[in-house]
């Protein structure tokens, strides 16, 4: 497997990979006349981001317990999948990333998408759900002390999530479907999306209003007592 | 005796790998075409008559996404009428009607990947190579249906302990928001003991080996090979741009040249492979029975 | 050869005044059967944790444990993890894959063992426990029993050379249990593998064990071979109450004669020692009150439209202000029957009524409020709360008004608690409810013999006051001391009925060792209490 040892390259890796590669891929693919591979270069881009964390994350030594905890933050999360309207994916992505760090909080998102579709039907649209949610996470990990301290931050965060989530799935939507980028088709694939967008949003914003802080005294209770 | 879904997870794997990257990135309408069919036949064969719900979703679906396209697309040089001042094309039209047969096949596709790739055979083979996220992920799908009931019998505990006062809504959903809270702390701390109990056992000591119950007979290992060598001989097809098909702006009938007969009949090989597979293991227990 | 040796031993939890542990020493021969005794919460789980290094819990730890000579940090991965096993008190907590097979393997995975190799010893160990027909099943289909069975078997696939276990029978029915000692038994003796297991049962382990450790308050008591600690032990009554009936009875009598330790030993002591002119007590004649507080009729129940019955044209009717005890086992449908009494589970056929009251002419959570109430199997559902405290106040359980102690573990977290200690909690908080129909399930499990005749005092004080209570246990002692009426549960019906004086005397296994102890010397005894008695009105020969 690929593992970096310097763990600031890595850290830098991390942050320049989603925000640099995938726009500059984009571009390639525009630049590649006759052939429209938007789709595909991003499917790659996306899926290689997601593996390229996830080797980290195998080639780091993270004890079992936090293991193990990740594992019952994503069956919490894809279990509340099941909950008509409601959906505490982001929620839970975020508390976990904010008491247990960025990266574990990129592994909850990822791997809920996964999970999750095992139920509800995995396509190419996987990896992409993967990143969103990862990258929600990771995002939030990085904001972990001003999230922690203020609750009206916490709720921005989720309205915001909510928002962006749709954003980029709708991105790949119209990529895959019309092999390029249109901008009519996105704007009308945003605005058939808008009820749902408002659901998770709206969802976020409850589940954190109500859970962000027993659910964070429970984390910190349980890294205390095990030394996580 | 073999059935498609008795072949190793890598087998399918592969032969599911090698499918829907085609399908999914070919643009022509012959390989859109043996695709479709293919998934389709494939679905149907594994799951006979039942599924009508998600037949009709899938139909309703390819009818309006093939419509969007003309709608939002002008290009092309046969207009069939102007609308709002923009032309609706025949072009844009039959490229809509491509476009939503690809997404409809992969549909079809992953539908049968997922009934065929259990969760236990996926694990089987990215265990592997990537040890700790294949246990997160075994991890979670065993806790998921475990949290389910425990909420449930946490739910009972406190509504047998007067809980809930009255029957109303804001009691019920204040009482629903509290048994998930007590199911966290539960699932938390019982994921603790989990985790100890995999350390006794010498988790995390180092690399581990696999275990599985699957075995690689031969007939996997031609099956691989043949579905790589088919999928090479299309993907050469297309990286030569043999399977180009042009919409815009005027449609210009499929090559073909024998590079590209050979390459349409290998992807029509390959996708009814495991079509082939299944009916001949029917017909042979057909025969077997009316022997015994 | 000494195999495990403990050095003066001390360890606190963090936060905790109190140490859990105290100056303890002692060693292990290999090849002995250890059975480690103490009243709830004195600190037996602790003391087992601290033996494998895996589990050692966070806290102020001193003094040292030696495995063969080595400090237990000192050991490598391979040793600490293979040759020292442990079973958990609770089979499912334990289990870590999905599929049993895979649980089997999965130490061998972690010690690198080749495939070829994991084939042939899961095999192995599938056949010696019987495994091979759920092999390829889930683990979640498993029942208690099997769960545990498997716990055992996926341990010993790793051969270790000393298996600890903590309370591993504390679910499983008599028979399940004795069962599952046997098979203990036989790998001692068998593979000479050392085991140390933890009990309040003792009746089944002290016939094997050839070494006994008693705790209290986190020290050592008495350790030494299981004869000669017993003698000893017999003097301090909380011990001697969980002792097996043939060493109660003995202490009852005050003999001189060495004290009998099995079954067979005690039906000895008895027929040397005394004669059986007067064969029975008078028979006690039983009144229940003509009304019925919980009735079942023809019931049937299952869980999915696809799963088969689990409750199969159920009757029951059990009378105000009796004690009736279910018995049955694993997986037979007890805890769904009392579920269902409780409204949980919705039956497909058949009528339930509570107190003459069909249960959905019960509106708006009025059967909750003061008429009935449910201990459920696993306490940890029952808990809400931070603290003990808050969950004491939050129920309007007042403290002082409970039999037992509970203001030491007032600013507890719950699930720092020792199992006994969250049964008598969880019991504390169904009882503030204050109903007129008490269901417990498994009241007693987990709990030392001491508390237990707590308990048996507050449902006997409950009675008296007019509560019905229906208990499900797989204690027999217990629901002999206690119940007016006993029933058998099979296959989702019930199958026999009686007052404890004759329905244990008619089964031969689901029934108590006092009872077998003086099978066709005397008749209807049940209890130590009895067989006691009737010693003595015959008289020493
Ligand atoms: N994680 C913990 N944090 C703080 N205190 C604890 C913890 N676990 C146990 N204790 C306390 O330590 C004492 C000993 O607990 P332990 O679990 O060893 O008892 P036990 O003898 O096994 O009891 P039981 O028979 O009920 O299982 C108890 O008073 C308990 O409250
Ligand atoms: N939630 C459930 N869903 C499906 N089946 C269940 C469920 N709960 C129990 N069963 C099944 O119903 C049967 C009876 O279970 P029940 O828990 O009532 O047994 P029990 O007599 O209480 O056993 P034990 O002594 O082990 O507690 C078992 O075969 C069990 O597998
Ligand atoms: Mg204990
Ligand atoms: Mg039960």
């Amino acid at each position: 497997m690929i593992s970096i040892k310097s763990s600031s390259l890595r850290k830098w890796l991390k942050i320049i990979i989603p925000f640099a590669l995938i726009p500059a891929s984009i571009t390639a693919g525009l630049s590649v006349p006759g052939e429209k591979l938007y789709a595909y270069v991003t499917l790659v881009i996306t899926a290689f981001t997601v593996l390229l964390f996830i080797a980290g994350f195998e080639a780091k030594k993270t004890g079992t317990r936090r293991l193990i905890i990740a594992a019952v933050m994503i069956a919490l999360s894809v279990a509340g999948r099941f909950i008509p309207f409601f959906k505490p994916v982001t929620a839970l992505t975020v508390i976990t990333a904010v008491y247990l760090g960025g990266e574990t909080g990129f592994l909850v998102g990822s791997l809920s998408a996964v999970i999750s579709n095992f139920y509800f039907g995995q396509g190419p649209w996987t990896p992409f759900q993967m990143f969103a949610w990862g990258m929600i996470g990771l995002i939030a990990g990085f904001l972990a002390l001003p999230l922690k301290k203020s609750r009206i931050l916490v709720l921005a965060y989720g309205l915001l999530a909510g928002i962006l989530y749709s954003f980029v799935m709708d991105i790949w939507t119209v990529l895959w479907y019309n092999g390029e980028f249109n901008g009519a088709l996105y704007l009308s694939a945003l605005i058939s999306a808008i009820p749902y967008t408002i659901l998770y949003s709206f969802s976020n914003v409850i589940f954190l209003w109500f859970f962000a802080k027993p659910f964070g005294e429970k984390l910190e209770r349980i890294k205390i007592k095990y030394e996580i | 005796m073999k059935d498609f879904s008795d072949l190793n997870p890598i087998t399918i794997f592969i032969y599911f790998f090698a499918v829907i990257f085609v399908a999914m990135f070919c643009m022509n309408p012959v390989i859109l075409a043996v695709s479709l069919a293919g998934a389709v036949c494939l679905f149907m064969l594994r799951n006979g008559a039942k599924q009508k719900r998600s037949h009709a979703f899938f139909f309703l679906m390819f009818i309006v996404m093939a419509l969007i396209n003309p709608l939002f697309y002008h290009n092309g040089v046969t207009v069939l009428f102007v609308m709002n001042d923009n032309p609706v094309t025949l072009e844009a039209l039959l490229y809509g009607i491509a476009a939503s047969a690809m997404i409809i096949a992969v549909l079809y596709w992953f539908r049968s990947f997922s009934q065929l790739m259990t969760s236990d055979r996926l694990l089987y083979i990215f265990g592997s190579v990537s040890p700790k996220t294949a246990l997160i992920i075994s991890m979670s799908l065993r806790f998921v249906p475990l949290f389910g009931t425990q909420a449930k019998r946490i739910d009972q505990a406190q509504k047998a302990l007067g809980l809930y006062k009255e029957d109303n809504a804001v009691d019920a959903i204040r009482g629903k928001g509290r048994v998930f809270s007590v199911m966290t702390t539960w699932a938390l701390e019982n994921g603790i003991v989990t985790a100890d109990s995999m350390t006794a056992r010498g988790y995390g000591t180092g690399k581990r080996t696999f275990y599985s119950l699957y075995r690689f007979s031969r007939f996997d290992a031609v099956l691989i090979a043949s579905s790589l060598a088919l999928f090479a001989l299309t993907m050469t097809a297309a990286a030569y741009g043999t399977l180009d098909f042009v919409f815009y702006p005027a449609i210009s009938p499929p090559k073909l040249t024998p590079f590209a007969f050979i390459a349409y009949l290998s992807y029509c090989v390959l996708v009814f492979i495991p079509v082939i597979i299944e009916a001949e293991e029917r017909l042979k227990w057909k025969y077997l029975l009316s022997k015994i | 050869m000494e195999i495990l040796a403990v050095e003066n031993l001390n360890f606190s939890y963090p936060l905790c005044k109190s140490k859990a542990l105290e100056g303890m020493s002692f060693s292990v021969e290999k090849g002995d059967f250890v059975a480690v005794c103490g009243a709830t919460g004195s600190g037996k789980s602790t003391l087992l944790r601290m033996l494998k290094r895996e589990l050692t819990p966070k806290g102020d730890l001193s003094g040292v444990v030696k495995y063969e000579g080595k400090a237990l940090s000192e050991l490598d991965d391979y040793t600490s993890a293979c040759k020292i096993g442990f079973v958990m008190q609770r089979p499912e907590q334990q289990i870590v894959t999905d599929k049993v097979w895979h649980e089997l393997a999965f130490g061998l995975e972690n010690m690198r063992v080749p495939n070829a190799a994991i084939t042939r010893r899961v095999s192995e160990m599938a056949c010696y426990f019987g495994i091979e027909e759920w092999f390829e099943k889930s683990v979640s289909e498993l029942s208690g029993g099997q769960k545990q069975l498997l716990n055992l078997a996926s341990v010993m696939v790793m051969q270790p050379d000393i298996l600890l276990l903590d309370e591993p029978t504390a679910q499983l029915d008599p028979i399940a249990a004795s069962d599952f000692i046997a098979t203990l038994a036989k790998l001692n003796r068998e593979l000479s593998l050392t085991i140390i297991i933890v009990e309040h049962r003792l009746e089944d382990v002290i016939p094997v064990a050839n070494r006994l450790l008693a705790l209290g308050d986190g020290r050592l008591l008495e350790y030494g071979d299981t004869r000669g600690t017993v003698e000893k032990l017999r003097f301090l009554p909380s011990l001697l109450e969980g002792m097996p009936a043939a060493v109660r009875l003995f202490g009852r009598l005050d003999n001189d004669s060495p004290c009998p330790l099995t079954v067979r030993e005690g039906r000895h002591f008895i027929e040397e020692n005394y004669g059986n002119s007067v064969r029975s007590l008078p028979a006690v004649s039983y009144a229940h009150s003509t009304n019925a507080a919980l009735e079942f009729n023809d019931v049937f129940f299952r869980y999915s439209r696809e799963l088969p019955d689990v409750l199969r044209g159920l009757n029951i009717k059990v009378y105000e202000g009796e004690i009736f005890c279910i018995l049955g086992g694993n997986g037979s449908g007890k805890t769904t029957s009392l579920c269902a009494a409780a409204g949980l589970n919705r039956i497909y056929a058949g009528g339930i009524r509570v107190f003459g009251k069909k249960l959905n002419e019960y509106k708006n959570n009025s059967l909750y409020n003061g008429c009935l109430t449910l201990l459920p199997q696993d306490v940890q559902t029952v808990f809400l709360r931070n603290t003990v405290r808050e969950e004491l106040e939050d129920a309007k359980a007042e403290a002082y008004m409970l039999p037992y102690d509970l203001s030491p573990l007032m600013d507890k977290h719950p699930y720092d608690l020792s199992g006994g200690e969250q049964q008598l909690v969880a019991l504390a908080k169904v009882l503030a409810a204050k109903p007129r129909l008490l269901l417990l399930d498994e009241p007693t499990k987990g709990l030392d013999a001491y508390a237990k005749r707590m308990i048996i005092d507050i449902i006997k004080k409950l009675r008296s006051s007019g509560i019905t209570v229906i208990a499900v246990t797989h204690d027999v002692e217990f629901a002999a001391e206690c119940a007016d009426r006993c029933a058998m549960f099979f296959r989702g019906e019930i199958t026999s009925l009686g007052i404890p004086s004759e329905f244990f005397a008619e089964n031969s296994f689901y029934t108590t060792a006092a009872n077998r102890m003086t099978r066709g010397y005397y008749d209807g005894v049940v209890t130590v209490d009895d067989a006691e008695k009737l010693c003595r009105q015959n008289g020493r020969k």
